[in-house]
């Protein structure tokens, strides 16, 4: 592993802990449990779900593999609507886009609902240090803006709290009473929320999906929040990855099923939105205007990838995150990323930085749990394989490390040399040698006896 | 002009120059079973979401009775069916609508600006009265898409949702409450 990043020595440090606390464990495994047993039920509402798997990796691929022609296609028709597509490379330059259209629009107050894209951006520092008051409007993220911390998973933002923990925070930061029942917390943020729904001057959604042949964004929720976040406001911004795209309308009679049972179990979510554009002649009511931010960020990096292309077909289900093992074991924080878990370890090297993400590549035990969760059928863990070569490849890894494989390829080639490196190797560990290089490992386990002859010299006198 | 646009496209088409490996094709067999029986299927999926079922004019009748403040869209079959409404979006107890269409595999009802009375009428007040008559449940979302891509292909309502069952959160600990943000109730008139 590239253990010599700051970010490399902070994850081994926050997986140990993280491992090693229980109560973390249970709460996580109760999450999951529940989540489990909901996706399995969901899955038998498909008359075959791996065909739904195949159906949807195909029209993601054709997507992918298309791009250009369906963002220009998307573009023109949201032109069309009404509305407004900004484009932008980095990170910064879609902030400065929202900030100079809250300036121009003399925006005090934004409402919004859960979006992952915008937690990459970090759009919400800059607002409030722009002055714009901003508001997270999904409970979860409404309970994690509270605390100042991040979403813990990309579907479930405080899987890792429990009612307790959540009713501390609300009577610390609201001073409502101290309650154990889910219901009364709900409600408390449906009161408050409400008042801030009804006076922001801008509501900012993330996209699902962005629809090419409608120029529409589609919006996955249970609560409501992203309808309001859309329905009230002055303005609204839709903010976009350039991967989101699908070609047809149609193609959400497969794709909001799909999402809804990997993302929670359920046939369809409470509500499952389309938004083409700001409020329209003859309508009630809505936005005086409609923009979307089509955001690269690193997406064309991984594009050029092909071997790796098929990660830009995620959906953001988090199915991979609640299937891995290392998940469930070093939590959502561990990984110090906007995604977590599988899809992010394969996708962070890409976004970011090669150098200082790769490491998380290391952290998984290469089951295939997480490929066989995954809807659009990522392939995952080779993709964390192909990382691994690849920060080999680029001198990613310690001299030290490579001194060894060497050694060990050199070893394994000839049947001699392996004869005689088992034989050194069983003497050495007889002889504690091998202690301080197997301390990361005899840190919280014991090393084997070594056994008196190889499995070669057994067969030999008893085969 | 923001030259964001060029450098991105650009970057997508140098990428797209590599072929990456397509998987195998999927099979032509459908996706979901068939619904067969679809004001059934409707009535089951739409109880099984906590969502609430009238089926006659005196029902609605006493439905009614508890709400003061009721605000209505101003299609002809709400007028019809409860009456115009005595209160705003903003202001009212009950929010009613027509709806696009009901989806019985899913126990859903599309709404959009047009059929719903813009964005809010459905959204915004605690309780929303759906009112519909029975030949429009459709089977499946793959017909409701169809039925909106007929009805408005080219000109779109800038919004429309597809609502399965009340606001609902299980952000804490997983335990399901109703009443999110949207709607606590959700209640659908299914008439002739």
């Amino acid at each position: 592993m590239s253990a010599t990043t700051a970010t490399a020595t902070q994850f081994k440090r926050a997986a140990a802990a993280k491992a090693a606390d229980l109560h973390h464990r249970g709460v996580i495994q109760k999450a999951i449990s529940t989540y489990d047993a909901a996706v399995a039920r969901g899955k038998t509402r498909f008359a075959d779900w791996e065909n739904a798997r195949a159906h949807a990796a195909a029209i993601k691929w054709e997507t992918i593999n298309h791009l250009d022609r369906y963002l220009e296609q998307f573009e023109r028709n949201v032109l069309a609507n009404g509305g407004h597509v900004f484009w932008a490379e980095t990170a910064e330059d879609a902030r400065q886009h929202v900030l100079a259209l809250a300036r121009r629009h003399g925006v005090q107050k934004v409402v919004k609902s859960k979006s992952m894209t915008t937690e990459e951006i970090h759009l919400n520092d800059a607002l409030e240090t722009a002055g714009i008051k901003t508001i997270e409007t999904d409970l979860g993220e409404y309970i994690c803006q509270m605390r100042g911390e991040p979403p813990y998973h990309i579907v479930t933002p405080v899987m890792h709290l429990t009612k307790a923990d959540i009713a501390q925070t609300f009577y610390e930061k609201l001073g409502t009473p101290l309650t154990d029942n889910a219901e009364e917390l709900t409600m408390i943020a449906r009161a408050r929320l409400r008042h801030e729904f009804m006076a922001a001057d801008m509501g900012i959604t993330g996209a699902n999906f962005a629809i090419a042949d409608t120029g529409m964004v589609a919006l996955t929720e249970n609560e409501g929040n992203a309808r309001l976040s859309f329905s009230l406001p002055r303005i609204h911004v839709a903010i976009a990855g350039i991967e989101k795209l699908i070609p047809r309308v149609e193609d959400l009679a497969l794709f909001w099923p799909v999402l809804s049972t990997s993302g929670t179990g359920q046939a369809l979510t409470a509500y499952s939105s389309l938004i083409g554009g700001p409020r329209q002649p003859g309508e009630a009511d809505g936005p005086q205007e409609f923009h979307v931010i089509l955001l690269d960020n690193g997406r064309t990096r991984l594009l050029a990838d092909a071997e790796q292309r098929d990660a830009l077909h995620c959906i953001r289900c988090g199915a991979c995150l609640n299937a891995c093992p290392i998940y469930k074991n070093v939590g959502g924080y561990t990984y110090a990323t906007t995604y977590q878990g599988p899809i992010g370890s394969v996708i962070t090297p890409h976004l970011r930085d090669a150098h200082d993400w790769s490491h998380l590549s290391y952290a998984s035990s290469l089951c295939g749990a997480c490929t066989e969760a995954c809807p659009v059928r990522i392939d995952l863990h080779h993709h964390l394989l192909h990382n691994r070569r690849n920060s080999v490849r680029r001198r990613f890894d310690q001299p030290i490390q490579r001194l060894v494989f060497q050694a060990w390829l050199w070893a394994m080639q000839s049947p001699t040399r392996f004869a005689v490196a088992g034989k050194f190797a069983r003497f050495a560990i007889r002889l504690g040698w091998a202690n301080s290089l197997a301390k990361p490992w005899t840190d919280g386990r014991e090393l084997p006896e070594p056994p008196d002859q190889s499995f070669h010299e057994w067969w030999g006198e008893h085969g | 002009m923001n030259p964001a646009r060029e450098n991105i496209l650009n970057r997508v088409e140098a990428a797209l120059r590599i072929q990456a490996h397509r998987p195998s094709p999927p099979s032509t067999a459908p996706i979901f079973p068939a619904v067969t029986n679809p004001e059934t299927r409707f009535r089951e999926e739409f109880i099984a979401l906590k969502g609430e079922l009238i089926d006659n004019a005196e029902t609605l009748r006493e439905f009614l009775k508890p709400f003061t403040r009721i605000a209505t869209d101003d299609t002809e079959l709400v007028r019809r069916t409860t009456g115009e409404g005595n209160a705003s979006t903003r202001d009212c107890d009950l929010g009613v609508t027509g709806c696009d269409c009901l989806i019985a595999q899913t126990g859903s009802v599309v709404v959009s600006t047009h059929s719903a009375g813009g964005r809010a009428l459905s959204v915004l007040p605690p309780a929303h009265l759906v009112i519909a008559r029975r030949n429009q449940i459709v089977t499946d979302l793959a017909a409701a898409m169809a039925l909106l891509r007929q009805r408005y292909d080219g000109r779109w309502p800038s919004a429309l949702s597809i609502i399965t069952g009340p606001s609902r959160t299980a952000d804490i600990e997983k335990i399901l409450v109703f009443g999110a943000h949207g709607p606590k109730r959700l209640v659908v008139y299914l008439g002739d």
